[in-house]
């Protein structure tokens, strides 16, 4: 697409926010996502001053449209709109919203354009929201993003190269892929493994087994820095569980 | 203190030092202290001696952690509050400003800001090790959640809600809406969807 600059600065473009902390007394720095120009940071001065709802609308979880102005690293935010409805306002889904956005903050390079994974993460929001499965759904979005960015885990061959089957047991080498004997013991059977390849849903304890998978893998893309909404998310999940 | 850390004309540092109010640009800075200088001295000598004394006396209370000279607050030590309630609100500013609207006689408890694993806070920063003491300690039967409605404001609503249903306490939501006095049509969606959800039966 080529924007004749005269208007770029006019253009909205469609983002959501992955974060914002304050800036100064009024303003907010935005950690903003957008599918045709990939993550940036950008200033709304003045957000929380005055009755104009910027800073009530930059809130993660909520399809926007965008003005950026700017040329530097940080851009100014120059006008946002809703794009819709938030889409994850209350409960469980919300902390697992946050692990989406950890994952998308620590992972993702600044300026890198992704509008596919940008749908996914969308559609991942809104089967949160809708009571879909949150470990199905984030497992979908781990794959997703990590084949994105070029780290596609192979699931459906060994690292020699022959076929996974369904009724095998398999240890996994995050550079390499599925072999043949449990690494560091972690085990994972060919059927969890030809399942999350197809998409297909998880039974049992094949649920456990994709989750484990998955750490692994984005563990060692992540430089031994935990994520803090996995902590938090799996706190909340032992205190729901206390409630029972 | 020796002259001049760093050599630097205290008329400078003082007004650099100035800034580190909220609201307080260059300018500002310079004019407040030329104005202490020039015209109020004796304000200004005030002004310090009671800095000094705040920082050093002013902690926090030690059942609702809001700002307080004494080990608990007076609003704690109160023995008109009614002790069952329970207000959570985010900032020690928010407990005045819920005093200010004089129809709570209740208790607070200050978490000092919202779970926000982003920015690494945690349940740890938050004092809901405390919290949970108090909830478990049986006096209180209502926690009322009044932290802001953002996503994080929400989040963190949501997870002392579990606490309070673990240690069986009732955990009710300040209600957010439409303001006295507004507009429909002004209204942003968000809150309008918010008021339609939190709608009461008229009687």
């Amino acid at each position: 697409m080529n924007v004749p600059s005269g208007t770029d600065r006019e253009r909205l473009h469609p983002a959501c926010v992955l974060h914002r902390r304050d800036y100064g007394d009024t303003s907010l720095l935005v950690e903003i996502w957008c599918p045709e120009r990939g993550r940036l940071p950008a200033v709304a001065k003045g957000a929380k001053a005055g009755k104009g709802a910027r800073a009530a609308l930059l809130q993660p979880f909520r399809p926007l449209w965008v003005g950026l102005a700017g040329r530097g690293e940080v851009r100014t935010l120059t006008r946002v709109e809703a794009a819709g409805p938030v889409l994850l306002g209350m409960g469980k889904a919300v902390y697992a919203g946050f692990y989406l956005n950890e994952l998308l903050l620590r992972l993702t390079p600044r300026e890198d354009p992704q509008p596919r994974l940008f749908d996914h993460y969308l559609e991942a929001l809104e089967g949160l929201a809708g009571g879909a499965d949150m470990g199905a759904c984030l497992r979908a979005f781990e794959l997703r993003l990590l084949t994105a960015l070029g780290y596609a885990p192979p699931l459906e061959h060994t690292a020699d190269g022959r076929p996974v089957q369904p009724g095998g047991v398999y240890g996994y080498d995050p550079q390499r892929g599925p072999v043949p004997v449990p690494v560091d013991g972690f085990r994972i059977e060919g059927a969890t493994l030809l399942a999350l390849a197809a998409g297909r849903p998880l039974q049992g304890g094949q649920v456990r087994q994709a989750r484990d998978l998955m750490r692994l893998i984005l563990d060692t893309h992540l430089g031994g820095r935990p994520l803090r909404s996995r902590e938090l998310l799996r706190r909340l999940l032992s205190l729901e569980r206390k409630e029972d | 203190m020796g002259p001049g850390e760093s050599g630097r004309p205290l008329l400078e540092r003082l007004q650099e030092a100035l800034r580190c109010l909220p609201g307080v640009g260059p300018k500002s800075a310079q004019r407040m202290a030329y104005h202490l200088l020039e015209r109020d001295r004796e304000g200004g000598r005030q002004l310090a001696r009671l800095l000094a004394t705040a920082m050093d006396t002013i902690g926090r209370c030690r059942e609702c952690r809001t700002l307080s000279e004494t080990e608990v607050c007076a609003l704690c030590a109160n023995p008109r509050r009614d002790r069952r309630l329970l207000c959570v609100v985010e900032h020690p500013g928010e407990v005045a400003a819920v005093e200010q609207s004089a129809g709570y006689d209740g208790l607070y408890f200050v978490l000092g800001g919202r779970l926000s694993p982003l920015d690494g806070i945690g349940p740890e920063a938050l004092g809901l090790d405390t919290l949970r003491a108090r909830l478990d300690a049986g006096e209180v039967e209502e926690v009322i959640l009044a932290t802001n409605p953002t996503v994080e404001g929400e989040a963190t609503a949501h997870y002392i809600a579990g606490m309070a249903r673990v240690s069986g306490v009732k955990a009710t939501r300040i209600a957010h809406g439409v303001p006295l006095g507004g507009e429909l049509g002004f209204v942003d969606a968000g809150t309008l969807a918010h008021a339609l959800a939190g709608r009461r039966l008229l009687e």
